[in-house]
């Protein structure tokens, strides 16, 4: 670790201390008390955030439309259960056109997707490069030596 | 079989030989929710308030960030079964490892959401709907800019800085519960937090002294 990096963590734990104390207070506090160190852009920005990122809550009727949905959904996880079909998957489409709710347990969706695109790119040049060279093989074989083998 | 939740951070823990102990906040809604669907709901008012926020201030937009909040607790009524309670002793009785296992589904479906949208939304974060009315006019209007433009500042930054924005400002969440959420280490979430910080006082202009400050002082 260099010395510059030991700096870097130094003060993103200062960072992470003052926020510790910034958003323990109440949301209508001006500020909490900071390390004399304290980078005075950090201790602005984050007041100015803790004052700006409040909560927002869903609309009552959505609210509800939701908890139905899950009601309905756990009456018929119930039903398969009962019926000894345990295990067996629960039908609960979400919105029209979005992936199945296997997706959304994944580790993280960004970093698989770059494999396959790394390797769509390495199969993608991997056949360029096989096309190229069955090209300059053929064009190698010409009539006469094909004459010649035959 | 269950599959792990957790990812790279609660490997790690395992790999360090940690006990793992239940004393997750949640365990008794969740082993209810486990014996009867129909018990989640209580799971569900208890963390709709955090998802849905999560969602709309990634999102920027009612609609969409109710649908990433339907699908993602639907997901979690569906995969409970899947749900591995992993509190240790040192996090205190209000660790749940319940609420970091439904805020990584929401992290995929946002994500999700947010590769399917076609456009981005036209209009910036409405925050007019998230601050209280106030009653000198002026105050109201300066305090909507400020945070308009706080908010147009955090949605330019990468997304694991803006998420973990988001969860520590807006769900409260500590480092440590961020970092189980974006799957990195504590110290990487504390660095993240930090430049992200310095990226957003920048551009917003934090410390500096405006053109009016500075004829003021003359």
């Amino acid at each position: 670790m260099t010395f510059l990096d030991r700096g870097a963590d130094v003060d993103a734990l200062r960072t992470d201390r003052y926020l510790d104390s910034l958003l323990s207070a109440d949301r209508s506090a001006a500020d909490a008390p900071a390390d004399s160190g304290l980078d005075p852009l950090i201790r602005g920005v984050a007041t100015r955030l803790r004052r700006h990122l409040a909560p927002v809550h869903p609309s009552f009727r959505f609210e509800e439309r939701l908890a139905s949905r899950l009601a309905e959904m756990a009456a018929s996880m119930r039903l398969a259960d009962a019926a000894g079909a345990e295990g067996a998957p629960v039908a609960a489409p979400g919105p029209v056109g979005l992936e199945p709710f296997e997706d959304l347990f994944g580790d993280d969706l960004a970093t698989r997707a770059r494999p396959l695109i790394i390797g769509g790119a390495i199969t993608s040049a991997a056949l360029s490069i096989a096309g190229a060279a069955y090209v300059a093989w053929r064009r190698t074989r010409t009539p006469r030596s094909r004459t010649r083998l035959d | 079989m269950p599959r792990a939740v957790l990812g790279s951070a609660g490997r790690q823990r395992r790999a360090a030989g940690a006990s793992i102990t239940r004393l997750d906040r949640d365990r008794p809604l969740v082993e209810a929710a486990r014996r009867d669907p129909s018990q989640f709901d209580a799971l569900y008012r208890r963390y709709l308030a955090q998802v849905y926020s999560f969602a709309y201030y990634e999102l920027g937009d009612h609609h969409e960030a109710e649908d990433a909040t339907e699908r993602t607790f639907l997901a979690a009524l569906a995969g409970l079964d899947r749900f591995e309670e992993r509190a240790l002793p040192a996090e205190g009785p209000d660790a749940s490892t319940f609420r970091i296992w439904l805020f990584r589904i929401a992290r995929n479906a946002v994500a999700n959401q947010r590769r399917h949208r076609r456009r981005h939304p036209a209009d910036p974060i409405e925050v007019a709907e998230v601050i209280p009315a106030a009653t000198n006019v002026e105050a109201a209007v300066v305090r909507r800019d400020e945070a308009s433009a706080a908010w147009q500042a955090i949605d330019r930054l990468p997304a694991d800085r803006r998420r973990a924005i988001i969860l520590r400002f807006v769900d409260d969440m500590s480092t440590s519960e961020i970092a189980s959420v974006l799957g990195r280490s504590e110290g990487a979430v504390r660095v993240l937090l930090h430049r992200a910080l310095r990226a957003v006082g920048r551009e917003l202009g934090v410390g500096q002294k405006t053109a009016s400050d500075v004829a003021k002082s003359r």
